[in-house]
């Protein structure tokens, strides 16, 4: 169906020659790491973007689109992760959202609506009840509703992007009936998944995309996870980034931690035992949603903990805040530095002093100079490039903003120090410097915690790297037992792939 | 700014910086200059068209009639910059007053009992408008909407809606009709409010937490602060303020009333907006306020002065209002 796909955002190829066909009633599952071109790919069958060359047919006429209404004309349709319905209205009345059958002066004729979206469902053969408001449905339904009204009309090709990305497993279930029953109808559907073993499941043929271009396509029965995992990762691939400094060598550490989880649980951890050693930088790694952010959250008291202990330099304690974490010496750096880490438009001297204004202030009365000359040090030490202190954090750069979150937590020094994704959207050089600040205060006896996607960093950084599936820890390593970012990708998608149970069978 | 390539050169705090960071404190603003050209620009159009304008009487007048509107919006400025609204500030009044001046006809007539009831009674009410906005996380658009109406029902029904006379000459001397330091009292009260207001916005711990709540909830949160604590000062604040509008407006007429300043929190909302505050939180600043409500206050004279019909009043007044808003904004 799809040919010699080429694809250019300004000097990048995004796509190269991407071939796939899609066979009416199959199930063709699309693989590939983030940034291989999926996207790109999706985009262009949904005419969000154009293409620069090759062809799209459908049903052997070639097509041509240059908007979603063109590309949903020619049949078809797109599912996205964030659903496009209204939760306050009924499932009939988002089936036909737009297409309500009128009565004179624009009124609807509610029972033909709902009698129209019935017929619909019992022809496609979904359970839902046309009645209720999306709003109050499970996950599940409310994407079947989404696959129902993306299927209503002339459908032959349903695109779903991640679409169990949310669900439970009995969710994922309901799911899987509802795509068998378009496939039932002649519909052809292209699964967009990072999880493996839902490709065993469902899917009959699967298309690997890597660095823009095809890596293979495999019929689901005559492969394995291993050589998918291999199209994925790509077995000849250097590192991704240019020069950096070799990893450092194995350290001695001081063997008292200043942070130390026992079996703790809650709603996204499960039984999560993990330690931080007085110096050490430890790193998470673990796909998006594993859990990783959330051990961070349950240190810093931003979620409850169901059971399980936490110890701080040996003493038992139980976060009930970030106030009190803070209190405890603990501090963290946020995923999103705009959300979570930085009043925008407040100068960096106020986004600097914020965690501590009382040792800014005397009987509740700000010290000015004492938090001037505070900023103005942090931008100094961590050389943030801004005219002076009470610039706004606003017109900083991406790495310079980053800087500034990290300025909040520098002095004193923290006993731990969590990081979340520390150098996202932060330019090369930023980013050694951060990596500086990051050593410097292991050298004054901080703990660190880092959760990072960019494996390369981890193990450059990290002292130990646990890993993380499914709200817990897989496997904990050395430095030294990998020292290759491509060998810890393989293991995090052999873990993801394998799902729980079995872990420390499976080889490093 | 675009590009900053300059390395980092951090002066040291010179006494010139300082004085330039306490301006800049006072004056913070979108475009604050546009606000005092616009008082300005009013003040020579009502001078040039009524005789009787510019004169310390007249401007006397115009800052004893803005004193209850200027007072709350002190607090209003509080809880706008929390990214909240209080919409229940004049029924507020009303109540306080009513308590005032109840608790001083029973017990010893003594004008202490009464301010301490006037301003407790609205601290109360400004405790409950921040506890039910914190903790059970309703808009407080709504919560306030309920307690304007709530405040107001209560106000009528402890005496059935019949005023409450009072007689203590002190009270009248220290909220009303005396004067300190030759300014009439209201306006001294006025004054008082602001400077504590300033202080406390501009520099005590409690204002830095007060823009960092409203500029970014979640950062504020990250960064260990009780965020529902604060928001409730600000109501308190609020709250407390309305209480003493609340012994001035007795005090200077002799009596409280159960139906006193109906509507004056939409007045009170538009004076800190067009100071400079932003309904989306985060900026705002108190001096601001102040000639956001001297702006109003000016308008509602001048108008009177030229003989504007009162239906006539409240089109224009409304019409400079969003005006003046349009252009001290982006």
């Amino acid at each position: 169906m799809v040919s010699g796909i080429n694809k250019r955002f300004g000097g990048v190829r995004a796509l190269r020659d991407v071939n796939l066909e899609v066979r009416a009633g199959e199930v063709h599952a699309l693989l590939g790491e983030n940034g291989a071109g999926k996207s790109t790919l999706i985009k262009i069958l949904s005419g969000v973007h154009a293409l620069d060359s090759g062809t799209i047919e459908i049903v052997g006429r070639p097509v041509e689109f240059d908007s979603p209404a063109k590309s949903r004309e020619a049949g078809i349709a797109v599912v996205y992760q964030d659903l496009s319905l209204v939760e306050s209205l009924s499932v009939a009345d988002n089936l036909l959202l737009g297409r309500e059958p009128r009565a004179r002066f624009g009124f609807v004729r509610q029972r033909e609506l709902i009698a129209k979206a019935e017929a619909f469902l019992n022809e496609l053969g979904i359970p839902l009840d046309t009645r209720a408001a999306v709003g109050s449905l499970p996950f599940a339904y409310r994407q079947m509703t989404e696959i129902a009204k993306a299927l209503m009309g002339e459908v032959r090709l349903l695109i779903l992007d991640e679409p169990t990305s949310s669900l439970t497993s009995d969710e994922v279930r309901i799911l899987f009936d509802a795509i068998g029953k378009a496939t039932r109808r002649g519909v052809g559907v292209i699964y967009v998944t990072h999880r493996l073993n839902e490709v065993f499941e469902i899917s009959q043929r699967v298309t690997v995309l890597r660095d823009g271009a095809n890596a293979g396509t495999f019929v689901t029965a005559e492969t394995d996870m291993k050589r998918l995992v291999n199209a994925i990762v790509g077995t000849d691939r250097s590192a991704p980034t240019g020069p950096r400094t070799e990893p450092a060598a194995k350290r001695e550490l001081d063997p008292s931690p200043v942070l130390s989880l026992s079996d703790v649980s809650n709603d996204r951890l499960r039984a999560v035992d993990l330690s931080v050693l007085k110096g050490e930088i430890h790193g998470l790694a673990g796909l998006i949603g594993s859990g990783r952010t959330e051990i961070l959250e349950t240190v810093f008291g931003l979620r409850p903990l169901d059971s399980g202990a936490i110890q701080i330099e040996g003493r038992r304690w139980l976060p009930r805040g970030p106030a009190d974490a803070i209190e405890q010496g603990i501090a963290l750096v946020p995923e999103d530095r705009h959300v979570q880490g930085l009043v925008l438009d407040h100068s960096i001297e106020r986004n600097v002093t914020l965690p501590r204004i009382p040792h800014f202030s005397r009987w509740g009365w700000m010290q000015q100079r004492a938090a001037a000359r505070r900023a103005e040090t942090a931008v100094a030490r961590l050389s943030v490039k801004a005219p002076d202190a009470f610039s706004l954090v606003r017109t900083l750069s991406g790495g310079n903003q980053q800087k500034v979150v990290f300025g909040k937590w520098n002095d004193p020094r923290p006993r731990v120090l969590l990081l979340d994704e520390p150098t996202v959207g932060v330019d090369v050089g930023a980013r050694e410097e951060i990596y500086a600040v990051i050593r410097n205060a292991v050298r004054d006896g901080s703990g660190v915690l880092v959760v990072s996607s960019d494996l390369v960093e981890l193990i450059e950084l990290c002292d130990r790297i646990s890993v993380i599936v499914n709200g817990r820890v897989a496997r904990t390593l050395s430095r030294g037992e990998i020292d290759d970012a491509e060998e810890l990708h393989h293991l995090l998608q052999m873990y993801q792939a394998s799902g729980p149970g079995h872990l420390q069978e499976l080889p490093a | 700014m675009t590009e900053l390539t300059a390395p980092n050169v951090v002066a040291a705090s010179t006494r010139s910086d300082r004085r330039r960071q306490i301006l800049q404190n006072l004056l913070r603003g979108e475009r604050p200059y546009m606000l005092y050209i616009a008082f300005v620009i009013l003040l020579v159009v009502f001078s040039l068209s009524s005789p009787w304008f510019l004169s310390v009487d007249n401007f006397l007048n115009i800052g004893r009639q803005t004193t209850l509107v200027s007072i709350i919006a002190v607090g209003m400025t509080f809880v706008i910059i929390a990214r909240q609204i209080d919409l229940s500030v004049a029924s507020t009044l009303a109540l306080s007053g009513m308590a005032a001046a109840l608790a001083m006809s029973q017990i010893n007539n003594s004008w202490v009992v009464g301010a301490v009831a006037g301003l407790g009674t609205g601290a109360l009410v400004g405790l409950l408008n921040g506890i039910l906005t914190t903790q059970l996380s309703i808009p407080s658009f709504l919560v306030t909407l309920g307690s304007l109406s709530m405040a107001r029902g209560l106000a009528m029904m402890v005496t059935n809606t019949k005023p409450v006379i009072i007689t203590n000459e002190t009270y009248f001397a220290i909220f009303g009709e005396g004067t300190f330091l030759g300014i009439p009292v209201p306006i001294a009260w006025t004054l008082a409010a602001m400077i504590v207001g300033i202080l406390l916005l501009h520099y005590n711990v409690f204002g830095r937490r007060i823009y960092a709540v409203g500029g970014n909830p979640t950062a504020a949160l990250y960064s260990g602060i009780n965020t529902k604590r604060i928001t409730t000062a600000a109501f308190v604040l609020t709250g407390t303020l309305a209480g003493l509008a609340a012994l001035v407006l007795s005090a200077r007429s002799h009596a409280a009333r159960p139906d006193v300043v109906q509507g004056m929190e939409l007045d009170v909302i538009a004076a800190v907006i067009l100071g400079g505050c932003s309904l989306f939180g985060g900026r705002g600043y108190i001096l601001g306020t102040l000639f956001g409500s001297l702006i109003i206050g000016t308008l509602n004279n001048g108008l009177v002065l030229l003989g504007v019909s009162s239906p006539m009043q409240l089109v224009i007044k409304g019409a400079i209002i969003v005006a003046a808003v349009a252009f001290t904004k982006r």
